[in-house]
């Protein structure tokens, strides 16, 4: 079982509403998207682990168990390529949940005509054994969901 | 599984079908002159979880491994 953690704070959306046809569908995994409070954020680790993949505008950190979770900061985003984003780990690194990963301003993301929201993807997980999804405001650091 | 990159270069509809291929974290977002040439069916089989068309852009959903693969891509079509 791993408990995945929110990226930060804001209000939990499901991922079914995500502007974007691919996290939509569920095409990646299943999952919960995080929209972000508008004020600049940090985004930390949603679970222990290697940080397999970093971009600027998203990421994606391998547990010792080898499942992985994706964090996607903002819809289209990869068109700023990297602009606005900080990164304050590096690819290959251990980290635990709740540690900094990137830091970014939504309110910018949202002034350049992009949705902020923040897809949290079980990558490749299967939808029956993600449960506990969050409900409405939450906190860096709250549980998001689990995943059995 | 790893998408195999000669495979989606296949499905694209080949080297001269692709204008750009840009990898996002986990999808590949390529603009190809024709899109009647992507075969959709052909790059599932290839490793693709799925394949979102508008237009002439097609993106290509491959897992967090779509930087590598892209890389791939670019060695191949030069």
């Amino acid at each position: 079982m791993t408990t995945v953690l929110a990226p930060m704070g804001g209000t939990a959306v499901r991922l079914a509403e995500v502007p974007d046809p691919v996290f939509s569908a569920g095409m990646v995994g299943p999952g919960l998207a995080i929209d972000p409070v508008r004020e600049p954020v940090v985004a930390v680790a949603p679970i222990d682990g290697i940080i397999m993949k970093l971009h600027p505008h998203a990421f994606v950190i391998v547990g010792d168990d080898g499942r992985g979770v994706l964090v996607h900061l903002g819809i289209d985003t990869v068109q700023l390529r990297g602009a606005g984003f900080e990164l304050l780990t590096t690819e290959g690194a251990r980290i635990r949940a709740g540690q900094p990963v990137v830091s970014w301003n939504p309110v910018s993301i949202e002034a350049s005509g992009r949705s902020p929201v923040c897809p949290v993807v079980a990558l490749d997980g299967d939808a029956d054994y993600v449960t506990g999804l969050a409900h409405g405001r939450i906190d860096a650091g709250d549980d998001l969901f689990e995943w059995a | 599984m790893a998408a195999d990159a000669g495979a989606i270069i296949a499905g694209l509809g080949g080297v001269d079908n692709i204008i750009e291929i840009e990898p996002c974290i986990t999808r590949l977002r390529t603009e190809v002159h024709d899109a009647s040439k992507v075969d959709a069916a052909a790059l599932r089989a290839a490793g693709a979880h799925g394949v979102m068309a508008a237009g002439n852009i097609v993106q290509v959903v491959v897992g967090p491994e779509a930087d590598t693969i892209a890389s791939d891509i670019e060695d191949i079509i030069g």
